[in-house]
């Protein structure tokens, strides 16, 4: 009788997992396209993680251009964790399959240079996206916004709202981001210079986690209680700076913008806890990242202003550090939230 | 018999109501806060420690349990991917279905319950080790979580569970509903722990399971009960998770908490070798944490000074247990 009913629990245990594991899809995602004639380029890149809006949205945009373009076969696979080991092995399969563009966004710049050069002396093309590897052997860098754009956007709409004077604080998330630490850097030098009546007076890390990024913003706001400003430096900060003054019940008082992707703004925007969110076209860099992959692929250069599709009329390139730029950061706000379905 | 004899009968059966480290615990918070009061004023105010007894919460309810578990001599290490899979589906029901409070709380429990049962299943009749089985289940229960997620966050999630969350509906009378349902909780597992026969076998599970079952204990259907217990609170600790985060519910979720739960438990006083152990202690090791936590935001220091405060506490806890112990036997 006892080993029947363990048997029994185990077998429902086990089948309720595997009815609810595999309901699901496959996640491969493939775009071929082009003649039979022609030649298809295989362009393939590898997000920090995939399964996040942010990289869905970049990956949406390459298999658009990638329709656009009729001759590159757009490829797309990241690790589920911004992990660097496991965004290595993706890389090194992709090396063995010869595409012929590679393009990664580094989660650590410096291990995957050397992977690169793996990937060049097989004869793939390769380039980065999203994030740069500076010191690698990549071909041109596909740049959302400098970081001066990220710095100087976030500051600008903080500051409108708290009328150009006040004290503010930062919650940010990976304590050695580098592009989070470097539009921190912007955010002083330039609150400093155009805004000599504000103040940052304090700068947190949350890590990526929403609640302990909410509950910071709210130790923060009781810490200082004339604060009337906070940045939520990434993702899942920026919803949690929002969400903390809401719950505070500060909204009006204390003014909140962020990085965030359009949609998780969404409510926050409209109840007025957060003024904006900074961003970039998602979709336009994942198009941007697929052409550019297309170029490389092809052996053609690129030009100092590129005509990339209709939304991309004017990319500009520099030479000096291979850089292709989408264009200035853009401030999400209730107005234009709705035109983003990521 | 005169009612003298019978209480210090009754002393000598019972276990000392507090193992000794929670006045330690107490004594510490005690003296954290009039610190951090003196050098913060915004301290202890109600802004200050209303969100700090709600921040508290998931993580000491889910210590309660996982005191249990520890008491038992196992351990529990999936409870962040089991917490990653009942806030993602409660989230999704929230959005996708609109479904009341008591609806998604009950779905939370129940979905927590099942993992729990996996692993309970797993670890009283399959004999391996606590450790082996929800580190495989914990990569398991992760899987499940990001298919459930597919390739997106969960946006839009209405403020059903505000009644859990940090917001003014969070509060009655001033005290957040999140830590009044783990203080009762926790209350209820102190009292079934120390009082009833049922509650004492998990100690002596811990303390020699071949001794207890030679007892006439039921030592794998009690070790089931620890480990669907820890889902059942998991489930409705997911239910606090998604109330003090955001409208949106991203991958993230649940990711180290099983290292904060465990580090409460540890705090508190519980051995991590078994058969000894306080829900009280994991209460106030969680809420010390927190404390430490916010604390070293409010002070303006640097953030990972936090980390490095949790992790003293961590080897001064265990410490002090090793020593307990020596002079235990030495007696």
């Amino acid at each position: 009788m006892r080993p029947r009913f363990t048997a029994a629990v185990v077998m429902a245990t086990t089948a309720a997992i595997a009815l609810t594991g595999c309901t699901k899809k496959n996640d491969t995602d493939t775009a071929a396209s082009g003649d039979a004639g022609k030649k298809t380029y295989k362009v393939a890149f590898v997000p920090k993680l995939q399964g996040v809006p942010y990289f869905e949205a970049m990956n949406a945009g390459g298999k658009e251009a990638a329709a656009a373009l009729g001759n590159v076969e757009w490829l797309y696979q990241g690790p589920t964790q911004a992990d660097a080991a496991a965004q290595a092995d993706i890389v090194r399969s992709y090396i063995q399959q010869k595409v012929d563009a590679l393009i990664v966004a580094p989660n650590d710049p410096d291990s995957m240079a050397p992977l690169l050069q793996q990937a060049k002396d097989a004869g793939i093309h390769v380039a980065t996206a999203d994030t740069d590897a500076p010191s690698s052997v990549r071909e041109v860098f596909v740049n959302q916004a400098t970081a001066e754009g990220i710095g100087q956007g976030l500051t600008d709409s903080l500051l409108t709202a708290m009328g150009g004077k006040g004290k503010y604080a930062i919650v940010s998330c990976g304590q050695t981001a580098e592009n989070l630490n470097s539009w921190i850097e912007v955010q002083k030098a330039y609150t400093k210079e155009k805004y000599p009546d504000a103040e940052i007076v304090d700068i947190v890390y949350a890590g990526e986690d929403q609640a302990k990024a909410t509950q910071m913003a709210t130790d923060l706001m009781n810490a200082h209680p004339d604060l009337t400003g906070l940045v939520g430096e990434c993702t899942s900060s920026a919803p949690g700076v929002a969400q903390a003054v809401k719950d505070a019940g500060k909204i009006g008082k204390v003014f909140t913008v962020g990085l965030g992707t359009p949609q998780a703004m969404k409510p926050y925007l409209q109840d007025k806890s957060s003024t904006a969110a900074i961003l970039w076209d998602v979709e336009n860099l994942g198009y941007l990242t697929a052409w550019a992959g297309a170029q490389i692929a092809q052996g053609k250069p690129f030009a100092a202003t590129n005509s990339v599709s209709s939304e991309l009329s004017a990319v500009t390139y520099t030479e000096a550090n291979k850089m292709l730029l989408l264009g200035p950061a853009l401030a999400i706000t209730d107005q234009n939230v709705d035109q983003f379905n990521y | 018999m005169t009612a003298v004899t019978e209480a210090k009968i009754r002393r000598r059966v019972l276990p000392s109501p507090i193992t000794g480290q929670e006045i330690v615990l107490v004594g510490v918070i005690v003296l954290l806060w009039a610190a951090l009061a003196v050098s913060t004023p915004a301290f202890l105010t109600a802004g200050s420690i209303q969100p700090l007894l709600v921040a508290t919460a998931p993580v000491a309810l889910v210590g309660v349990a996982m005191t249990i578990v520890i008491i038992t001599g196992g351990i529990d290490v999936s409870v962040g991917g089991a917490i990653m899979v009942c806030s993602v589906l409660t989230a999704k029901a929230l959005v996708g279905a609109e479904v009341n409070l008591g609806v998604a709380v009950l779905l939370s429990i129940a979905a927590g319950g099942v993992l729990g049962l996996v692993n309970g299943v797993l670890i009283a009749y399959g004999r391996v080790h606590a450790i082996i089985i929800t580190f495989g289940t914990a990569n398991l229960f992760m899987f499940l979580g990001l298919r459930i997620f597919g390739s997106g966050t969960v946006n839009g999630i209405p403020g059903t569970l505000a009644f859990f969350g940090r917001g003014p509906d969070g509060r009655t009378l001033g005290i957040p509903h999140a830590f009044l349902i783990t203080l009762v909780i926790t209350a209820v597992a102190w009292w079934y722990l120390r009082h009833t026969a049922g509650g004492r076998h998990f100690f002596a599970i811990g303390g020699d399971a071949q001794a207890a079952r030679l007892a006439g204990v039921r030592v794998q259907r009690r070790i089931l009960l620890a480990y669907v217990l820890t889902g059942v609170l998991v489930g409705l600790a997911s239910c606090f998770v998604i109330a003090q985060g955001t409208s949106t519910l991203d991958q993230s979720v649940g990711s180290g908490k099983e290292l904060a739960v465990i580090a409460a438990v540890v705090i508190g006083g519980t051995s991590i070798m078994g058969g000894r152990g306080s829900v009280l202690g994991t209460l106030l090791g969680a809420l010390l944490v927190q404390s430490v936590v916010s604390g070293v935001t409010q002070l303006g220091w640097r953030s990972q000074l936090s980390d490095l405060f949790v992790g003293i506490f961590i080897i001064v806890a265990v410490g002090a247990d090793l020593l307990r112990a020596r002079a235990r036997r030495a007696r």
